[in-house]
């Protein structure tokens, strides 16, 4: 018992650090923002207490910070909807691709399909508006070898397609982390289930349905929450690349809360905007967990 | 247990991932970020010299010159060092594209303040407004620096309230680029001045079975500069007399009308231009003409495309064209009058040797230089653009006006693209200009 006071110290001291980390980068950040909703502030030095003001002014209607808010939020949910189910899938394909592989090919794969996932935002933006670009974008010029006649396909101005452009380069930039999740999902997946099946006489597409998806099932709903998360802050590629447009089809709300915060000088109804996106991804997040792990129970 | 872990997990990811991610990134897109292209470009705080030497006072200088301006300044401000005992200029160079935000942050928490700073002329109301900026009367003439030393139009848009805010540095307006040779195949000896010459010498140079355009005309940036152009061409403003937001009057819906006829009707660009589209066209040789600021010079050199410069013609009834300008302010918070000695020594020094500033491809808007035989040899680009000084206009000296224009962009792309007719998007324009500016009384 006299060593336990050390022992709790001991064990402290290494939370400490993680502690402190949380408590600046987290806490603090969180903490703040929450008291800025509430205020008037122009990012400039003047702040005052206005209440709920910011958020009734984001709900009501024919207002600039209205339309701000919803028309991101919005673009925002498109972009969830139409990116989540391809980055999942995909990253789950690529996994089961690599894991197919023998040993040397799987390290090389896995760091090839990975890399982009280092890329900067710009530089992926750069490097996608380059092959996405109307008149001397490398895909419509490929279109044109082909033989498909006509006006060239505005990919990043104009509808459906501007959508499948930032998705696909989301994709490409990103599915390299859900991949590399799902392979060591896949790893953990007992040997001899599959070895039993196949003395069973279950075919490849059998072992999937009935193995490997309830195996991973943990893992797929860590991979798929994060990457709602991760597509609710989407921000860079349609900043970068299509600006929001044609017209307003592509603005994400973080486009707008950086509008209104920069560009409006408004601090405190951005923050009401960022904690209310906040708040709906928290939902989102939770009812995905709630659904997905309810049979465990 | 474990579910309310999730909880705290999921609760935490998104709210700081969401406050965070707004804290990243660049700059929104109407903040006058004019170095659109160099997204690459991030050589972000560079002290010039670690510390003063002894003796010296120090002076820090912020500039958002990250793309290929900042190493032009770089030697006015060693130069200036070099022969300078009193005073050091400490030379930091910002990210451009998030430059207003720190210039906000330092600002807002009052830290890390420079003493001396670069401010796109058109900020200035927002700053001023908000009685951030020091008047620089008593420092100009402590320093024998003049208004009349400098372009009016620059010095005039700087002095609100009888004071003058800020000391220009140069002015940027819209110019018109064009591809000699494409030029010289079709036949057309000069550059366009007017409607007529323009759209026939636009129709000359199309061909869209080699891929060949006039004029490609951009659907997003930087029509925020070449579409007030057309505006102000035809006499008229994007504000009333009383700095009310007019963005659908009738000269707006022809101005607008006329560059969504160069698409659709004259058929000398292709449809669905993307964002640098333009650019790349015009990089490629695929597209004659080009009107764009300045600081584009450096990407044509890179190039290699034996280009040339002239005045934006004159579309309407009079001449007049979109600009910025950078200026030099102090902020309110430095009352050192030693620092604010050496600021004025500083200015006046930079008013006589800004050739080294204009070798960078900017027209300066000190008249000495503009003057002075060196700047008249400048022949590449420079006194093309100083010929404009003249007409130039500068955004509505209204604060945040990028925030209420907002809306103008989104619909002037709509138009181009052929989704939307000019009198309704302008009509929508104004509407939520209104709406924008009504969130700012609040």
């Amino acid at each position: 018992m006299r060593g336990s006071w050390k022992t709790k110290l001991t064990s402290s001291l290494f939370v400490l650090p993680y502690f402190l980390c949380f408590a600046v980068f987290l806490l603090y950040p969180l903490v703040s923002g929450i008291v800025l909703s509430f205020q008037d502030y122009d990012m400039l030095g003047s702040r005052e207490f206005i209440g709920l003001e910011n958020y009734k002014n984001i709900f009501t209607p024919d207002t600039y910070n209205h339309d701000q808010f919803v028309r991101g939020l919005t673009g925002t949910f498109k972009f969830v909807v139409y990116s989540v189910p391809f980055l999942v899938i995909v990253g789950l394909a690529l996994a089961l691709l690599v894991n197919a592989l023998s040993t040397r090919g799987r390290g090389l794969y896995r760091t090839i399909f990975f890399m982009p996932y280092a890329i900067s935002a710009t530089v992926m933006a750069t490097i996608w508006m380059r092959v996405f670009d109307t008149d001397t974008g490398f895909l419509n010029i490929l279109l044109d070898r082909l033989g498909f006649a006509g006006p060239h396909i505005g990919w990043l101005n104009d509808t459906p397609w501007v959508w499948i452009a930032l998705v696909f380069c989301t994709i490409w930039w990103t599915v390299g982390f859900n991949m590399i999740i799902f392979i060591n999902g896949l790893n953990e997946v007992p040997e001899e289930l599959y070895e039993a099946a196949r003395l069973d006489g279950a075919n490849g597409w059998q072992r999937l349905i009935h193995i490997t998806l309830p195996s991973i099932r943990n893992i797929s709903t860590v991979v798929l929450i994060m990457t709602v998360i991760a597509s609710f802050n989407v921000f860079a590629q349609p900043f970068l690349m299509t600006r929001g447009g044609p017209g307003y089809e592509t603005t994400v709300l973080l486009m707008n809360i950086f509008a209104v915060a920069y560009g409006q000088h408004q601090g405190g109804a951005a923050s009401a905007m960022a904690i209310l996106l906040g708040l709906i991804m928290l939902v989102i997040s939770t009812v995905i967990y709630r659904l997905l792990s309810g049979r465990r129970g | 247990m474990k579910r309310l872990k999730w909880l705290h997990f999921a609760l935490a990811a998104c709210l700081v991932l969401a406050l965070t991610a707004c804290g990243s990134g660049k700059s929104d897109s109407q903040s006058q970020t004019q170095d659109n292209n160099q997204t690459g470009s991030s050589n972000s705080s560079k002290p010039s010299d670690t510390s003063a030497p002894k003796g010296k006072t120090e002076l820090v200088f912020w500039s958002p010159f990250s793309g290929p301006d900042g190493p032009f300044m770089k030697k006015i401000v060693d130069a200036y060092n070099e022969q300078s005992d009193s005073y050091q200029v400490k030379f930091q160079i910002q990210p451009n594209g998030d430059y207003y935000k720190l210039l906000d942050n330092a600002f807002g928490t009052k830290k890390n303040m420079p003493d001396l700073m670069i401010m796109h002329l058109d900020a200035i109301p927002t700053y001023a407004g908000k009685d951030l900026l020091q008047p620089m009367d008593d420092l100009a003439a402590k320093a024998g620096i003049k208004k009349e030393d400098y372009v009016e139009a620059a010095v005039n848009y700087a002095t609100i309230d009888g004071k003058w805010w800020g000391i220009p540095l140069d002015i940027h307006p819209l110019i018109m680029y064009y591809n000699k040779d494409l030029f010289a195949e079709a036949g057309i000896e000069h550059p366009p001045t007017n409607r007529e010459e323009f759209l026939e010498a636009a129709k000359k140079l199309t061909d869209p079975s080699k891929g060949q355009w006039g004029y490609a005309v951009p659907t997003l940036w930087p029509q925020q500069f070449i579409f007030p152009s057309l505006i102000y061409q035809q006499g008229a403003d994007l504000v009333d007399a009383e700095g009310n937001p007019n963005l659908n009057s009738p000269e707006a819906v022809d101005a607008l009308a006329f560059l969504k006829s160069l698409i659709f009707e004259h058929k000398v660009s292709p449809e669905n231009v993307a964002q640098d589209g333009e650019v790349k066209l015009f990089l490629q040789g695929k597209n004659a003409i080009q009107f764009n600021g300045p600081w584009m010079k450096d990407q044509w050199d890179k190039a290699g495309i034996n280009y040339g410069v002239a005045p934006v013609p004159v579309f309407f009834d009079q001449p007049g064209v979109f600009g910025g300008s950078h200026t030099f302010v102090v902020p309110k918070a430095q009352t050192d009058a030693a620092k604010l000695e050496g600021i004025g020594d500083f200015l006046k020094y930079v008013a006589g040797h800004s050739l080294d500033w204009a070798e960078s491809g900017q027209a300066v808007a000190s008249k000495q230089v503009l003057a002075s035989p060196e700047f008249q040899q400048l022949t590449q680009q420079q006194t093309e653009v100083a010929k404009e000084f003249d007409y130039v206009h500068f955004a509505p000296p209204i604060p945040d006006w990028g925030s209420i224009v907002g809306e103008l962009w989104t619909q002037v792309n709509l138009t181009l693209l052929g989704k939307a007719e000019p009198q309704q998007a302008l009509d929508e324009a104004q509407k939520k200009a209104l709406q924008a500016a009504e969130a700012k009384k609040q």
